[in-house]
């Protein structure tokens, strides 16, 4: 056990803090802080604009292999990224879903068409993606998904029907990765293909979806015959399962470091105004934020000792990933609840009208979500104690 | 001891929770909201004429003579239905105030006739609270200062908007001046009107978020046993009963602590502090739940403006801080607990709760 970086790293760590420092000005230093989790919807155009500054600086995709045109970093060098990105009060990454779920599933699963076609754009920030797995009766129970995909032949297209639903920045989004059923007759997670769909078609159509936060991150997305090229199937058709469930263990991956380091940012705004306000002085107050800060402690070791007992080089963590999306989405949705009570009286007041929400207020409202998306609380309990502990299923009616 | 409510209360109950919940449905509450005083005047002078802003004004200015535990069931009524007019608060916190000054101040006994017929929309400030819920549309204002009380007509009162996370709400900041004309008590009486109005207001509160409570495990449950995944209603799931059965829990056992509060208040104001905290930490722990638990059953659904379950929610969430946050009363609880004087024995349930 070693819990220092090498020297090596040290140096990797003042590179990317300077390049920040020097980048992060100008144009884009409106975007500090902002573009995370409850605020995505916000500055787009400007945070693709970064995302591209990032490009050319090398520093999108850090953790791609080299091959594929990442930065080739090793896990530890990650680490550093994310810590120094977050320090910085870089933007939310208006690319995440390519590099961090589209860009791996397509490298570990698609073929040369699909990587010379898709990972470029990804690379250079100029392209934006999606996520088209829930529908209306697919959420928890995701391989009950209704969408149609039927080959034409003469020519030589798919033909999408059918709906999704809550996909995070469709109206942004350059491509889409959907779940569609190859096979009209099947069901659950057999007879399923996973198709890379461009969104600018007279096929597709999106609707944003007014959350209660007032704002609209997320969509509903209509394919009414939507195309794609007979290539843009990544694995064979009846096998997008597969495909599907290897993209979800990216999600749980490496870019959860990044999010952690949102989480402490949060966390100090939030001592920050407990400091200010006076509730800091409320022995109850201090113990909660004492908790948060250990518990958040709790996520950084497990993260690093996930993290550390692999090369990383597919980006997937070990199965101890499985307790982690139901710890962190409960310790923030308790962390809005603090935020509320150090706020004080003042938690009512919007910033603006018509319904413009200050930081906090947003992180409250949004973390009503976190223990719902990307898999319940109620799911993922289930999955920890069947598929971790090994206990009986629960029994399953046949999807109709 | 009788700790039930009559028959005929329990009617009134009834009724009024019939008219409220065909009249003040989701649809109309959000109607509100894109207005511009988000209140509806009809609304207002219809809940008059069935007698309920006269409910708490006395005999002798034209009202019903009733008491706070004759008001605690519609006030739960209200949290039912998120009633976005402050019924509540002129009809339970202010009016009992203008009362017990209305024979030194015929300008209350004014107010008093005026609220009872539904002329008068009466505002109250506290310094519990940092802001005045619905200063634009009062026709009078119950301001403190220090130790005393003043009441001001609206155009007396500069007051400023303060958009609220609740679009239901509308809170203001005041800027105004007291003068001995303005004044209706200060000193000793000043201290202790304050006090009590504290507990009608917490009192209050914490019967609107039961109802809240009640209303969101209400549409959770009609939504889980709708809503299908894998084939049958979500709600069939012990992960999603159990979250209700929480909730139903937390509810039913709220309840008696509010209406003992409530009679305590009505009976023995001064020594109503302790069973009011005591209500409201136990209405904001329902409250809180429901909402948790209800947008967690929800699902994504839950989560969206188009759904209803955010009016309540918002509601709850907003109310929990109002007339006292949760840490204000559970540090009236325990000096109440930890004073060597405290009443705490066995005997002790109901009765005095404090020697002196």
């Amino acid at each position: 056990m070693r819990l220092e970086f090498s020297e090596a790293d040290e140096r990797f760590r003042k590179e990317i803090a300077g390049w920040l420092e020097n980048n992060l000005t100008g144009e884009f230093e409106q975007l500090k802080f902002r573009g995370g989790p409850g605020d995505e919807h916000m500055f787009p155009a400007e945070r693709q604009a970064w995302e591209q500054k990032l490009a050319e600086g090398g520093w999108t995709c850090v953790g791609w292999p080299e091959v594929y045109g990442g930065r080739g970093c090793t896990i530890e060098q990650q680490v550093i990224f994310f810590e120094e990105y977050a320090r910085a009060g870089a933007p939310g990454r208006v690319g995440h879903i390519g590099e961090g779920l589209a860009g791996p599933t397509i490298i570990a699963f698609g073929n040369d068409y699909h990587q010379q076609k898709y990972l470029p754009g990804i690379l250079a920030g100029t392209e934006l993606w999606c996520q088209g797995y829930s529908e209306p009766g697919a959420g928890s129970d995701l391989a009950n998904v209704k969408t149609k995909a039927r080959f034409d032949a003469s020519a030589g297209k798919w033909l999408l029907n059918g709906q999704k639903v809550w996909t995070s920045l469709a109206h942004e989004a350059d491509f889409c990765f959907v779940i569609a059923r190859t096979d009209p007759d099947s069901v659950g997670h057999n007879g399923l293909g996973f198709f890379l769909v461009a969104m600018d078609q007279p096929g597709v159509d999106v609707r944003p979806i007014q959350q209660l936060t007032g704002t609209s991150e997320f969509n509903e997305v209509f394919f009414d015959d939507a195309q794609c090229d007979a290539q843009d199937i990544v694995g064979e058709p009846g096998q997008g399962w597969a495909v599907a469930m290897g993209l979800l263990g990216f999600e749980r991956g490496v870019s959860t470091l990044g999010q952690q380091m949102q989480f402490q940012n949060e966390l100090n705004d939030i001592v920050a105004l407990a400091k200010e306000n006076g509730a800091a002085e409320d022995p109850v107050i201090r113990q909660r934020i004492a908790c948060a800060h250990a518990d958040l402690k709790i996520m950084r070791y497990n993260a690093m000792r996930m993290l550390s007992g692999q090369d990383g080089s597919d980006g997937s963590l070990q199965k101890e990933a499985l307790i982690y999306k139901l710890f962190w989405s409960n310790w923030h949705r308790d962390l809005g609840e603090l935020a509320m009570d150090v706020m004080g009286p003042a938690h009512q007041v919007l910033a603006g009208k018509p319904y413009e929400l200050t930081r906090l207020q947003s992180l409250f409202l949004f973390v009503r979500a976190d223990t719902i998306y990307g898999g319940t609380n109620e799911i993922q309990r289930n999955i920890i104690a069947e598929r971790g502990l090994g206990m009986p299923k629960e029994p399953r009616w046949p999807a109709k | 001891m009788n700790f039930t409510f009559s028959e005929e209360q329990l009617l009134f109950q009834s009724n009024i929770a019939d008219y409220l919940q065909k009249e003040v449905t989701p649809e109309a509450v959000r109607a509100t909201w894109e207005t511009d005083t988000g209140r509806d005047e009809a609304r207002w002078q219809q809940m008059a004429d069935l007698g309920l802003t006269a409910m708490l004004v006395p005999e002798a200015y034209g009202g019903l003579g009733l008491k706070e535990i004759d008001f605690i069931l519609l006030a739960y009524e209200c949290g039912r239905v998120a009633l976005p007019e402050p019924l509540v608060s002129t009809a339970m916190v202010a009016t009992p105030l203008l009362a017990s000054v209305a024979q030194d101040h015929p300008q209350c006994a004014e107010v008093l006739q005026q609220i009872a017929t539904g002329e008068a929309l009466v505002a109250i400030g506290h310094t519990a609270s940092d802001f005045v819920c619905d200063a634009h549309t009062a026709d009078f204002l119950l301001l403190p200062q220090g130790d005393e009380i003043h009441l001001l007509p609206r155009n007396a009162v500069h007051y400023t908007a303060q958009p609220s996370v609740d679009p239901s709400r509308r809170l203001f900041t005041v800027d105004w001046q007291a003068s001995p004309q303005t004044r209706l008590a200060g000193g000793k009486a000043g201290v202790k009107l304050l006090a009590a109005t504290l507990n009608r207001g917490a009192l209050g509160v914490a019967a609107q978020l039961l109802g809240l409570a009640q209303t969101m495990v209400d549409m959770t449950v009609q939504y889980t046993a709708e809503r299908k995944q894998f084939g049958r209603a979500i709600g069939s799931n012990q992960a999603l009963k159990h979250h209700m059965a929480n909730c139903a829990v937390s509810i039913e056992f709220a309840l008696p602590v509010l209406h003992r509060a409530a009679y305590t208040v009505t009976q023995q104001a001064c020594l109503a502090d302790y069973p009011v905290s005591h209500a409201k930490v136990s209405a904001s722990q329902a409250a809180l739940l429901a909402a948790k638990n209800g947008i967690q059953s929800h699902g994504a659904m839950g989560y969206t403006w188009e759904c209803d379950l955010h009016i309540f929610m918002k509601r709850a969430w907003a109310l929990d801080k109002s007339w006292g946050h949760n840490g204000f009363h559970k540090n009236r609880l325990h000096q109440w607990l930890l004073n060597p004087a405290a009443l705490i024995g066995a005997d002790k349930t109901f009765g005095l709760q404090q020697a002196s």
